[in-house]
This record gives C-alpha cells, structure tokens and sequence, in this order.
C-alpha cells in the first residue's frame, strides 16, 4: 500500500480522506494539496488543486463540494474532533 | 470488469483514509453494480439516514462519470442499509399505485431524491395502469401516483 501516492503515509485521516476523494476527482492529482492546522480546537483542512480543477471539487451547484465537506464531518465525528475544509482557488 | 475493480478499489481507499474498519465488496445485480460496505464501522454511512453514503455516492458518481457513461449504473451500500431501503421504497409504491387504482385517487410519495423517485417510478411502470409524475423544480420532489385515463 505505501506505494499507494493517494494513501499519504502518517496522514491523519482528516486530510487523508480529503486527500483521497479530492485526488479520485481532478484531472491533475499530483496537484491536489492539502494543509492542516488547528485553530481552536479545531481541524482547519485547506485544499488546493489545479486551477482547471477547482469546478470538479465544487461540482453543480456546490454538491460535490457538500458531499466532501460531509465526508470529513462523519470522518471527524468518528474520531471525536471537529473540522472544516476550506476551499482555495 | 476492469472498471468495477478500479471503482472498489476507491472506494476502499476512501474508507481506508477515513480510518474506519469497512470492506467494499462489489457485486452484479439486476440494476447495476452494487458496491457493499461491510463491517463493525458501518455506523458512520448509515447515521442520519444514511447521509455519508449518499456523500460518498456521489463522489463516485462523479468520480467515475466518464468512464460509467449514462447506462452504467453503480450503487454505493453499507451492511444493505441501501438494499433494504430500496425494497421498502419500492413496496410503499406498488403499495400507493395499488391504491390509486382501487380508489381512483391520486397518490402522493416524498419528497424524495433522485435516486429514489427512479426506484419509484420504475415500481409503478410495472402495473400498466397506473403512472408516475414528479412535481417541483428543486432537487427534492414529490412523485403523484395516478390510475391512466
């Protein structure tokens, strides 16, 4: 598995579920950045990707972006943390 | 098929990076492929009916909607929650459509997603007597079972 480049090794599994379903999105996965920081007691994930691929993560109406965000709640929920994804373009 | 490895395989990664204990088995059934969650974790999909695997639904849906194109259906379950839904789903509206006809009234179901008012008007297509119809303009629409004139 750890040559896996969608599995970041030592992760946690905030960013790596983000990481994962992000990159399973884009045209450009190598471009699929992903950044933690605590604010709070808080997980703050921050996301960047190819500028061409910024839609595919938003998606129609915003709901690819809504099931994501979801994704990371029941992710955080099941570790007892909390988090929000920030979405930079 | 090929595809269906690469789309478990995902879906495994997803639930692997989620660190929930979860193994995504896939099958072939008459609607499609099906890709079962199986495991102690099943919980976190399944709560608040079911919101996280309708989430993940549509990330591989979108994912793989190239490569699935518009006849390739897949579904997403975990320990059958889906699978059970979708019979009492499809139960409810042959249920409705039997009453339309008997009593001549229209029958009204919802609101319900996409995905569930196709499960409903495929139920009711099966009685030639009786047709389907959803109402509104937003994502959320009620479907009116009513006996054919």
């Amino acid at each position: 598995m750890s040559a896996n480049p969608s599995t970041p090794l030592g992760a946690g599994p905030l960013r790596a579920v983000v990481e994962v379903v992000a990159r399973g999105l884009v045209d450009h996965p190598d471009a699929v950045v992903v950044t933690e920081s605590e604010r709070r007691g808080s997980t703050v994930l921050e996301l960047r990707t190819a500028p061409g691929d910024m839609g595919k993560i938003i998606g129609r109406q915003g709901r690819t972006a809504a099931a994501l965000r979801t994704l990371l709640q029941v992710t955080a929920d099941k570790h007892g943390k909390r988090a929000s994804l920030d979405i930079r373009d | 098929m090929a595809l269906t490895a690469q789309i478990t395989a995902f879906v495994q990664r997803v639930v692997d990076a989620m660190g929930v204990s979860l193994s995504a088995k896939a099958e072939e059934t008459p609607d499609g492929t099906r890709i079962n969650l199986e495991g102690e974790d099943g919980g976190v999909f399944v709560r608040n009916g079911g919101e996280g695997l309708q989430a993940l639904q549509h990330i591989v849906a979108t994912a793989f909607r190239r490569q699935l194109g518009d006849d390739n259906r897949i579904v997403i379950d975990c320990n059958n929650f889906r699978r059970d839904k979708d019979a009492e789903l499809k139960q409810m509206a042959r249920l409705l459509a039997e009453k339309a006809r008997s009593s001549g009234m229209p029958q009204e179901m919802g609101p319900l997603n996409p995905y569930e008012r196709r499960i409903v008007h495929l139920a009711v297509a099966e009685d030639p007597t009786v047709t389907s119809e959803s109402i509104g303009d937003a994502f959320m629409k009620t479907v009116i079972i009513s006996t054919k004139r």
